[in-house]
């Protein structure tokens, strides 16, 4: 081993305080950013996640100019289900309905919710949206609806309290008997949706609820409903249209293959103004903010890093200063000053190397502790925890590179002082 | 060779034109009260320090005209040194800091010599104890055997027995005289206890920075 090396790693291990202070400040730094890691980047993963799962799949085709598409689903989804790669495709369409409930005969709830029309056998075959069902079932007949759990809440005047008020997203205050205790609805439980159709009339039916949907983090449809499509298409007087089609792409499928697929598809259907997109395009506004946050997060946590380094440049400070004897006995027995410099530089490495190691030990513990308890942002959105090995790796080697950095100028000095003077040093 | 410090009015002249030669193998003994010069004309010697005027010339070779790196590697290979409070590393073990000045060179084949060095000093069984954790007297024995690792031309030491009590000093100062003969080292000692040392080849008086042969002979000035 060079004696240098073993030389630097013995003064480094005489001066533990230091030695741990330098070492914290680096791993300390890295945490940082790890931590950020996986709360900001999960969240932003999750997001993405439920966004394809639910909404918008690997592929969403819709209209440019219309709000629904005229042509056939079936010959859309014909079409992508025969492109290799494709796992399926599904219809779906959505419109306002005013949805209410009675109780005890009287009318407890009357508020506009969101509908969402789903062709049930394709849905959960594209979907994982059936897969929210907490209590009940999916939509499986033409007068079944999946509620979602806030809508639920607000149906049975839950959101006030449990007392008998108007809520939801656009309240209208109609009842006037308080029924004490809020109830929300169950499945079993009637809703009847007044949805407007396309030539202005309200069109009524009454639904039995097949099941409850709990689906966190924004994404789901915890405030809508869900029916039949082609029941949402009669009571829209639109038979056959859809509002979009979502395509889900076997999970061996790329995010250049998802590309290649939309534009296959646009180039088969030039002619009918159909807009396609991928999941990063579906995503691209909602998450063009939540990005810029993640740059700030780790934006800080390199400052951090930075930081770190001033401390190891301190602390190099200090231990030059605690050493200024030894340099001077070092260099009157031969050392020449480009040995001192490599001494205090390699010492330099070897608290980046152990902060490294340290920082990303524990940046990876909080990672798996992260996965392992699937840990969810504000207790309810999971988040999408992954193990980025570029960016662990790319976040230890810039902290192992600025301690280096930071022990330049403190090796400098030691290499500046006189043997003579050096060894005066008590 | 002359070495002024400072400037204008605060001036010091530390060394006044010296000029002496040294035999291969000599005991040289450098006395001097203190304030009188004699640290500085050993950093002279061992290119601690570079004089104002004159030259060290050693094996022949003058070494006035050296770059930092040659002057390390000079001191390395030429030079062995002993100082007052041993000077020993005391992150390193004892065969470690003798070690030291081949290893700088990375030199790998001196392990055994170095061994053979403690022995002779005394020091067989310390060899892996810390610098920090052995006596003062075994410290500066430890010292004399860094500077002879190398087989230097001269081992320059300065006051190597002025923080040790009597008993200690004469020890290490026999050490010293054992390795001088056994050897054939060239040795150079400044101190200020010249009754500690007894017989040695020779003696230099340093006064006011200038240099005289023997020890009560400011007439004999060395010129040499």
């Amino acid at each position: 081993m060079d004696y240098r090396f073993h030389l630097a790693k013995r003064m480094l291990v005489n001066k533990r305080g230091s030695l741990i202070g330098a070492v914290l400040a680096v791993s300390i730094g890295i945490l940082v950013i790890n931590v950020n890691f996986v709360i900001f980047q999960g969240i932003y993963d999750a997001i993405i996640r439920d966004m394809s799962e639910y909404r918008f799949g690997d592929i969403y085709v819709y209209d440019e100019e219309k709000s629904t598409i005229e042509k056939s689903d079936t010959v859309l989804i014909n079409w992508f289900e025969r492109i290799p790669g494709v796992e399926a495709a599904t219809p779906r369409l959505e419109a306002s309905a005013t949805a209410e409930t009675r109780i005890l005969g009287h009318q407890h709830e009357k508020f506009n919710v969101p509908v969402l029309g789903v062709d049930p056998i394709s849905d959960i075959r594209t979907s994982t949206i059936h897969e929210t069902v907490g209590d009940g079932q999916y939509v499986y007949a033409r007068n079944s609806i999946v509620v979602g759990e806030s809508v639920a809440s607000d149906l049975g005047g839950c959101s006030q309290g449990g007392f008998f008020m108007s809520s939801g997203t656009d309240p209208t205050v109609t009842g006037d008997v308080d029924i004490g205790e809020c109830q929300p609805v169950r499945v079993g439980d009637s809703v009847k949706l007044t949805i407007t159709d396309q030539w202005g009339i309200d069109q009524k039916k009454r639904f039995v609820v097949t099941g409850i949907s709990g689906t966190a983090g924004g994404q789901g449809f915890d405030r809508s409903v869900i029916i039949h499509i082609d029941t949402l298409r009669d009571m829209l007087d639109r038979s056959g249209e859809s509002g979009s089609i979502m395509v889900r792409l076997q999970e061996s499928a790329s995010p250049y293959d998802a590309k290649q697929i939309k534009n296959q598809f646009l180039q088969a259907f030039p002619n009918d103004n159909l807009r396609a997109e991928t999941i990063e395009e579906s995503a691209e506004s909602t998450l063009a903010g939540f990005r810029s946050g993640i740059a700030m997060i780790n934006l800080i946590g390199y400052f951090g890093m930075g930081s770190s380094a001033f401390a190891i440049l301190t602390i190099q400070m200090m231990l030059v200063n605690s050493k200024t004897r030894e340099i001077g006995i070092m260099r009157a027995i031969g050392a020449r000053r480009k040995d001192i410099l490599i001494i205090f530089i390699m010492q330099g490495m070897i608290i980046g190397a152990m902060g490294a190691g340290a920082g990303t030990a524990l940046g990876l513990g909080y990672t798996t502790y992260a996965k392992i308890t699937n840990m969810e942002f504000g207790g309810s959105l999971a988040l999408e925890v992954n193990y980025n090995w570029q960016k662990i790796g790319e976040t230890a080697f810039i902290a192992f590179i600025l301690a280096m950095i930071a022990s330049i100028y403190p090796s400098y000095r030691a290499t500046k002082k006189q043997p003579v003077e050096a060894m005066r040093a008590v | 060779m002359t070495k002024i410090y400072g400037e204008a009015e605060t001036k010091v002249r530390a060394l006044d034109n010296v000029s002496f030669s040294v035999k291969k193998g000599e005991f040289v003994l450098v006395i001097g009260s203190s304030g009188s010069g004699k640290s500085t004309l050993l950093n002279m010697i061992g290119l601690l320090d570079k004089p104002t005027e004159g030259k060290v010339l050693v094996d022949g070779f003058d070494t006035s005209n050296l770059t930092d790196n040659e002057i390390s590697t000079f001191r390395n290979k030429k030079l062995g040194f002993v100082f007052q409070f041993a000077n020993l590393l005391a992150d390193l073990t004892v065969l470690e800091n003798v070690l030291l000045p081949s290893q700088i060179q990375f030199d790998s084949t001196t392990n055994n010599k170095a061994k053979e060095i403690l022995e002779k000093v005394g020091l067989k069984d310390q060899l892996f104890k810390r610098a920090n954790k052995i006596s003062g007297g075994q410290a500066q024995r430890a010292a004399i055997a860094r500077g002879l690792v190398n087989n230097p031309t001269i081992v320059l030491a300065d006051e190597p027995t002025g923080n040790l009590d009597s008993v200690t000093a004469k020890n290490v100062i026999e050490v010293m005289k054992k390795m001088a003969k056994d050897l054939g080292q060239t040795f150079i000692v400044v101190t200020h206890e010249r009754a500690q040392f007894g017989d040695v080849d020779r003696i230099i008086t340093i006064k006011d920075g200038r240099a005289f042969e023997g020890e009560h002979s400011p007439e004999l000035e060395v010129v040499a």
